[in-house]
């Protein structure tokens, strides 16, 4: 039986095929793959963190239940992050949520939902003034990023946060390989008008 | 922020840098054990066949014993059966191959004494005069696959009707 250690070995769809023979383990280092990426994706889109934690856990239910189902000829990134766009597109389609807050929800009122809604970022390891720097930018850029359509959102995002091709991208938004590269071109020069708007 | 007279390029840059720094975001501790308490976890296959002879076992116990007798039978059977016929594979073989023969032989002058009565008793003449030639015919074939049909169809209505599958093992037993 393979151990957690040998599991990161692993490619996807060997840990989805001891997934499907009932290894929690399995289960737990699919999660273990996913659960950031997914997060922060939902997280970015719809910009409430107790609400992206019901998407993300929603997501993982569904994808998990639903193994048996999985094609290999598709990746398993693939199909996981188009069903967690799906839920925060939805999501958005129903609430219309267009506000953006690094500190918390925008709905939080007292402290304890203030921290509860609050971002977690990882440890990077930066010293004290390169942290306040990237804090400066990485807020302008969450603040403009907030600013875009969904879609440009989805597809910046899976390009240039999560690092995935094209291809994949176009795959996970069902959109045409030309029209994902016209988004992420929109979205960045969309980007960059913002912060250079920020400067004058 | 300090990035004042930037050009495009720089300014496309200072894009890609951020998005690419950006941090990876973890949602709360527990997420994990959130997630698996909502998942089913697919049984292994010897735990389902254990579950499956758990859930045989509680069955009422005609059931059992039936279920035990049979395999009982089965058992002795083979068991007492397989060396003896390992024992006399020689003359089996011999006995199947006369069987064989004589059945074939039968079926030849079975067959051979039909075809001369149909011949010498004039049924065929008689069956050939009422099947008939041209358009008589033409009906005949297609009132016979007309009935044909229905038949199926009437089957196929007849094994759709609703049977009482919803009657518990334990029940029916």
């Amino acid at each position: 039986m393979p151990t957690a250690k040998d599991l990161q070995a692993l490619a996807d769809r060997e840990v989805v095929e001891l997934a499907k023979a009932g290894r929690e383990a399995a289960y737990r280092e699919l999660l273990r793959r996913y659960e950031r990426p997914v997060f922060s994706l939902i997280y970015r889109m719809v910009r409430d963190r107790a609400l992206a934690e019901d998407l993300a856990q929603e997501t993982f239910i569904k994808v998990l239940n639903a193994l048996e189902s999985y094609r290999p000829d598709y990746k398993f990134s693939s199909w996981i992050f188009k069903i967690a766009n799906n839920a925060a597109i939805d999501q958005l389609r129903r609430h219309q949520l267009d506000t953006l807050s690094l500190d918390g929800a925008p709905h939080a009122r007292t402290p304890d939902e203030v921290e509860a809604t609050a971002l977690q970022a990882a440890d990077h390891g930066e010293s004290p003034l390169e942290e306040l720097e990237s804090r400066e930018t990485g807020s302008a850029i969450e603040r403009a990023i907030s600013r875009l359509r969904p879609e440009y959102r989805t597809a910046i995002l899976l390009r240039h946060v999560e690092g995935r091709s094209y291809e994949e991208i176009a795959e996970v938004m069902d959109l045409p390989l030309g029209t994902v590269k016209t988004y992420i071109h929109r979205a960045r020069l969309e980007l960059r008008d913002y912060l250079a708007d920020l400067r004058t | 922020m300090t990035h004042k007279h930037l050009d495009d390029s720089e300014l496309d840059a200072l894009v890609l840098r951020a998005l690419s720094s950006l941090p990876s975001l973890s949602p709360s501790r527990g997420f994990q054990d959130r997630v698996m308490a909502g998942v089913i976890l697919p049984r292994p296959r010897a735990v389902a066949l254990l579950q499956r002879a758990g859930a045989w076992v509680i069955q009422p116990r005609r059931a059992v014993v039936l279920a035990t007798a049979y395999a009982l039978c089965v058992l002795v059977t083979v068991a007492l059966g397989g060396p003896w016929v390992a024992a006399h594979v020689g003359v089996l073989g011999g006995a199947a191959s006369w069987v064989a023969g004589r059945v074939g032989a039968w079926l030849d002058a079975a067959t051979l004494a039909a075809a001369t009565w149909v011949v010498r008793s004039g049924v065929g003449e008689s069956l050939r005069a009422v099947a008939g030639t041209g358009p008589r015919l033409w009906a005949e074939v297609a009132a016979l696959s007309l009935g044909y049909a229905a038949g199926g169809y009437g089957l196929h209505v007849l094994l759709k009707a609703p049977r009482r599958t919803d009657v518990s093992v334990a029940r029916s037993l």
